[in-house]
C-alpha cells in the first residue's frame, strides 16, 4: 500500500486514517436541498434521454410520498434540505491519473488506488463526490468485450442495455432510499460480461466523499451473461465532519444461467456518514451469487444485500462483517429468496461492537411455494467487547414448501478471558491480544477476500481496537 | 349460559354484568373506554404481521368462565393459608391482593383485546401461596366452553410468595363450534426463592379463536418452569413472556404444538433479562400438517447491567405436508457484554436419511414417519416433570398422527 510503516503508525494514533480534506473543486456552485428543479438540473447537466428524466421525477414523487422506515436505526437527524445532491468536481473524466487536479490525485495516491491498479486489478473506477473522475479497464478485457464503465457513460454509450435492465430488480418505489437514489443518482459502475468470459482479476470501484453534507448516490448495474465470472470490489471513505453526509446507493446484479458474480465491499465511511444502501441480485439457473460485505465505518448503516434465486440450482452466499464503535449503529444482514427448486443459500454474519456501538443482523430467508428442495443455513455470531455496547439479531425465516430445510443459529458472547490470558502470557498487550481474537473471529470472512483486502480489513480492525479496552 | 339473541360488546352488555366490587366496576369502565379507543391490531405492525385480525367480527356473547377446581389434596391448604378461588370472589374477600396484582403484569391497554378482556371478564382463577408453603399436588382450572357464539375471558392470577412452591395447570377445552372467542390472560408472580410450574393446555375445538397473553415475573433465585401445549382452536395466538428481574432467577419455557387442517398458530415469546446472573431457556417444537400455518417469533432481551446472563432460545418446526407453512423469527437484543446467548431455529421435513434407514429395516413408511415425529417431540416431553401432563401430550400427539393416513407423507 502507499502508506509507509511510519505513516501507518502515525495514522494509527489518530484513529480514522482517511480523514483529510481537499480544497473545493466543484466546477459550478452546488446547491443544498432537493426539489424537482434539482432533479431536472442533474438530468440536464448529464444530457440524459427523456425517459430517464421522467423516471427520476417519478422516483422523486415516490420518495416524497413514502414515510421514513419505522424500523432499524434512528434516522431522525437526517436533514434532507441540508444535503448537496450533486457536485461535479472535474470537467471531464480522466484516463490517466496525471490528468487529475493535484490534490484529487493526491487523495487517490493516499488511498493506494493507482498502485493497486498496477498490481492486481483488471479495471478501476474512481468516484469523487457525484461523478467518476478516473476510469480505466485493462485492454485485454476491453478486447474480449467486457464492458466496464461508469453508469453515466453507460447510459450514453449503451442506452438499450441500460434501459432494458435499469430498475428492474430494484424498482423506483422499492423503498424510500431506493426512490431517492433513483431520483438523483449519479456515477456508479456498469459492467457487462459476455457469455463464457471469465474475468479472473477483480474490477474495482472506489467512492470518495470530500465535501461536508455531501449526498452520494451512485448507481451500479452488473450483468454477467451465461457462464461468465466476475469479481467486483468496492471501497469507500470520507473525511470527518461535524455534520452529516448521506450515501445512498442502489446496486442491481444479474447472474445469468451458470454465471458467477462475487461482489465485495469494504465500507469505511467516516462516522458522520449515513449509509443507506439497497443491493439486490438475481441468480438464474445454476448461477452463483456471492456478497462479501464488510462494514467497518459510517455513523449509521442499514444494508441487507439480497439474492433472488430464480433458476433451478442457483446458489447464493452472503458473508457479512459488521463493526460498530462509539456513536455507530451498523444494521446489516442479508436476504435469500428461494423462488426455484434445488436452490441453496448460506448467510454468515460476524459482528463486533465496542465503546457503546450497536451492531445488528437483520435477515430474511424465504422459500416460495414451488421452490422445492431448497436448502438454507444462516449463522450469526456477535462479539460484544464492553458493557456499553449492544448487539441485536432479527432473523426472519418464512417457508411455504414442505421439502425445504432451513436452519438458523446465532451466538452472542464476549472475548474469552482464557484466550486473552493465554495470549497475554505469551507477551501480547491486551489490545494486541483482543485485536488478534477479533481477527480470528472474523476469519471465516476475511479468508474469502483477496489477500490485499483481507490485510486491509484486519488492519482496520486493529485500528478500531486501538485505544480501546480498559 | 343465556340463549338469548347474540349481544355484542356494547355499553348495554357491560351494564348487565354482575357487580362484583366497586374497584372492579371502575376498572371495567376504564377498560371499556380503552377498548373503544384502541384500533384493531394492524398486520402492518411487527407484532401482528402474521395474524390479521383487522376485520375480526366481534359479535359474541360474553360468558363467565369455569370455577377453579381443587383436585383432591393431601394437605389442608386452607389451613396453610393457600387461597385458591374464583377471581371475582377473591376481589371481594381479598381486595388489596387483587387490586395490586390484577392487570399488574398485563395492563388492559396493551391491545384492543386485552382492553376487551378488562371490560368483560367474569370469573377466573386466583391462586395465592403464602411464604414458604409448599403445595404438593398440582392445582388446576378447567375452562370449558360449549355454547356457540360465546366469548370467554379466562384469567389466572398466580402469586407465589417468597420461598413457596406450587404447580398449576390451566386447561381449555370445548367441542367443535361454529365460532367462539377465548381472550385469555395469565399473570404469574414468582417471589424470591419461589418455585412455580405452570402449564397451559389448549384443547379448544375448531371454530374457536384463542388469544392468550401470559406474563410472569421471576424474583431473586426463583424459578419458573412453564409449558404451553397447543393442539386446538382454529386460530391460536399465544404470547408467553417471562421477566427475570431478580438476581439468579431461572426460567424454562417449553412449547409443543401440532397443527392440522387450516389451523393458524402464532406463538410469541419474550425472555427479558433485567437482573444479572439469570438463566433462561426456551424450546418450542411443533409439527404441521395439511394447510396449517405456524409462526414462532421469540425475543431475548438482555438489559444493560444484566451481566452473566445465560439465555437460549430454540424453535424447531417439522413440516409434514405440502401446503403447510412455517415461519420462525428468533430475535436477540443484547445490551450487556458478559453473556452467553444463543438461538437456533429450523424448519424442515422429516429427514430423508432417517426415513430411509427405518424403511431399510423393514418398517413401513407410515410407521417410520410416526416414529420420527414421536422422537421429535420426545426432547420436549422428556423435560416435562408432570407425569399426567406428559402422558396427555403423548396421547394427543399419537391421536394427531393417527389421522395422517389420508394425508400421506407429502
Amino acid at each position: 500500500m502507499a502508506i509507509s510503516q511510519e505513516e501507518h503508525l502515525k495514522e494509527l494514533s489518530k484513529g480514522y486514517r482517511f480523514d483529510w480534506k481537499d480544497a473545493d473543486h466543484s466546477v459550478f456552485q452546488p446547491k443544498r436541498g432537493l426539489s424537482a428543479e434539482v432533479v431536472e438540473e442533474i438530468s440536464s447537466l448529464k444530457g440524459e434521454p427523456d425517459w430517464m428524466r421522467k423516471y427520476r421525477l417519478k422516483a422523486l414523487k415516490h420518495f416524497e410520498a413514502r414515510p421514513m422506515p419505522w424500523w432499524g436505526a434512528d434516522l431522525s437527524d437526517i436533514d434532507f434540505e441540508n444535503i448537496f445532491y450533486f457536485i461535479r468536481s472535474t470537467e471531464k473524466q480522466a484516463k490517466n491519473w496525471e490528468d487529475l487536479p493535484d490534490d484529487i490525485r493526491g487523495t487517490w495516491d493516499k488511498l493506494g488506488i493507482p498502485e493497486a491498479e498496477k498490481k492486481y486489478l483488471g479495471g478501476v473506477s474512481a468516484q469523487y463526490e457525484s461523478e467518476v473522475v478516473y476510469h480505466k479497464i485493462k485492454k485485454e478485457l476491453d478486447d474480449i468485450g467486457v464492458l466496464f464503465t461508469d453508469m453515466d457513460s453507460a447510459l450514453r454509450d449503451y442506452p438499450d442495455l441500460v434501459r432494458e435492465h435499469f430498475g428492474t430488480l430494484i424498482p423506483a418505489n422499492d423503498n424510500k432510499f431506493a426512490a431517492l437514489n433513483t431520483a438523483v443518482w449519479s456515477g456508479g459502475s456498469f459492467i457487462y460480461v459476455p457469455p463464457g468470459v471469465q474475468v479472473d482479476i477483480p474490477l474495482q470501484a472506489y467512492f470518495r466523499i470530500n465535501a461536508e453534507n455531501m449526498g452520494q448516490f451512485e448507481r451500479t448495474l452488473i450483468i454477467a451473461d451465461e457462464g461468465s465470472y466476475v469479481h467486483y470490489v468496492e471501497g469507500c471513505s470520507a473525511p470527518i465532519y461535524s455534520s452529516d453526509s448521506l450515501h445512498s446507493a442502489v446496486v442491481e446484479i444479474k447472474a445469468m444461467k451458470g454465471a458467477r458474480v462475487r461482489y465485495t465491499t469494504i465500507q469505511n465511511w467516516s462516522t458522520n456518514v449515513y449509509n443507506l444502501v439497497t443491493k439486490r441480485a438475481a441468480a438464474h439457473e445454476d448461477a452463483v451469487m456471492e456478497w462479501v460485505d464488510g462494514n467497518i465505518g459510517s455513523k449509521v448503516t442499514m444494508k441487507y444485500p439480497s439474492i433472488y434465486l430464480l433458476g433451478k440450482g442457483a446458489r447464493g452466499e452472503v458473508l457479512s462483517v459488521a463493526f460498530a464503535g462509539k456513536g455507530m449503529h451498523t444494521d446489516a444482514g442479508g436476504k435469500a429468496i428461494h423462488a426455484a427448486p434445488y436452490t441453496t443459500s448460506v448467510i454468515t454474519s460476524k459482528s463486533v461492537s465496542k465503546d457503546g456501538g450497536r451492531t445488528g443482523y437483520r435477515g430474511l430467508v424465504r422459500v416460495e411455494p414451488d421452490a422445492h428442495h431448497a436448502r438454507s443455513n444462516v449463522r450469526c455470531d456477535a462479539l460484544i467487547l464492553d458493557d456499553e455496547s449492544r448487539s441485536d439479531t432479527y432473523p426472519y425465516i418464512e417457508v411455504e414448501d414442505e421439502t425445504a430445510a432451513l436452519g438458523h443459529e446465532a451466538t452472542v458472547s464476549k472475548v474469552g478471558e482464557d484466550q486473552l490470558f493465554y495470549l497475554m502470557s505469551r507477551g501480547l498487550s491486551e489490545v494486541e491480544a483482543t485485536a488478534m481474537i477479533v481477527n480470528g473471529f472474523i476469519e471465516p470472512i476475511t479468508r474469502e477476500l483477496p489477500m490485499e483486502y483481507a490485510v486491509e480489513l484486519n488492519r482496520l480492525i486493529e485500528l478500531q481496537m486501538e485505544g480501546s479496552v480498559g | 349460559m343465556s340463549t338469548a339473541t347474540t349481544r355484542t360488546f356494547d355499553e348495554h352488555t357491560l351494564q348487565s354484568l354482575p357487580e362484583v366490587a366497586p374497584f372492579l366496576a371502575a376498572a371495567r369502565a376504564r377498560s371499556f373506554e380503552e377498548f373503544r379507543a384502541l384500533p384493531a391490531p394492524s398486520p402492518e405492525t411487527e407484532e401482528w404481521r402474521y395474524t390479521d385480525l383487522s376485520d375480526f367480527d366481534l359479535s359474541f356473547e360474553p360468558a363467565a368462565v369455569g370455577h377453579p377446581a381443587m383436585t383432591t389434596s393431601n394437605q389442608d391448604l386452607e389451613a396453610l393459608g393457600v387461597l385458591f378461588c374464583d377471581l371475582d370472589e377473591a376481589a371481594v374477600q381479598h381486595p388489596d391482593l387483587v387490586r395490586e396484582h390484577l392487570h399488574g403484569l398485563v395492563p388492559t391497554g396493551r391491545t384492543k383485546f386485552t382492553a376487551l378482556h378488562g371490560a368483560f371478564r367474569a370469573g377466573g382463577t386466583f391462586l395465592y401461596v403464602p411464604r414458604d408453603v409448599r403445595v404438593e399436588l398440582p392445582l388446576q382450572t378447567l375452562t370449558h366452553l360449549d355454547a356457540d357464539g360465546t366469548a370467554v375471558f379466562p384469567h389466572t392470577v398466580l402469586i407465589a410468595a417468597e420461598g413457596s412452591d406450587v404447580t398449576f395447570i390451566d386447561r381449555f377445552t370445548s367441542r367443535d363450534l361454529q365460532r367462539a372467542l377465548s381472550d385469555a390472560i395469565a399473570e404469574i408472580y414468582v417471589g424470591d426463592g419461589a418455585r412455580v410450574r405452570y402449564a397451559s393446555i389448549q384443547e379448544w375445538g375448531t371454530g374457536v379463536t384463542h388469544l392468550g397473553v401470559q406474563r410472569a415475573t421471576v424474583g431473586r433465585d426463583a424459578e419458573l418452569r412453564s409449558l404451553a401445549i397447543g393442539f386446538g382452536a382454529s386460530l391460536a395466538r399465544a404470547e408467553a413472556e417471562t421477566v427475570l428481574d431478580g438476581q439468579g432467577g431461572f426460567s424454562e419455557m417449553l412449547g409443543i404444538f401440532f397443527a392440522d387442517g387450516a389451523q393458524h398458530f402464532d406463538h410469541r415469546s419474550v425472555q427479558d433479562h433485567v437482573a444479572p446472573d439469570c438463566t433462561s431457556t426456551l424450546l418450542y417444537k411443533g409439527a404441521l400438517r395439511d394447510a396449517s400455518r405456524a409462526v414462532f417469533s421469540g425475543w431475548v432481551h438482555v438489559r444493560p447491567g444484566a451481566q452473566k446472563t445465560d439465555a437460549m432460545q430454540t424453535s424447531r418446526n417439522l413440516v409434514l405436508s405440502e401446503h403447510a407453512k412455517a415461519d420462525s423469527i428468533p430475535n436477540l437484543e443484547i445490551e450487556a457484554n458478559d453473556v452467553r446467548c444463543g438461538h437456533a431455529a429450523s424448519v424442515g421435513p422429516v429427514d430423508d436419511e432417517t426415513l430411509f434407514y427405518l424403511e431399510s429395516r423393514g418398517i413401513p413408511r407410515d410407521e417410520a414417519e410416526r416414529l420420527i415425529v414421536t422422537g421429535f417431540f420426545q426432547e420436549v416431553l422428556d423435560r416435562v416433570s408432570l407425569a399426567e401432563v406428559r402422558r396427555g401430550a403423548e396421547l394427543a400427539i399419537q391421536e394427531e398422527l393417527g389421522r395422517t393416513e389420508e394425508v400421506g407423507s407429502g
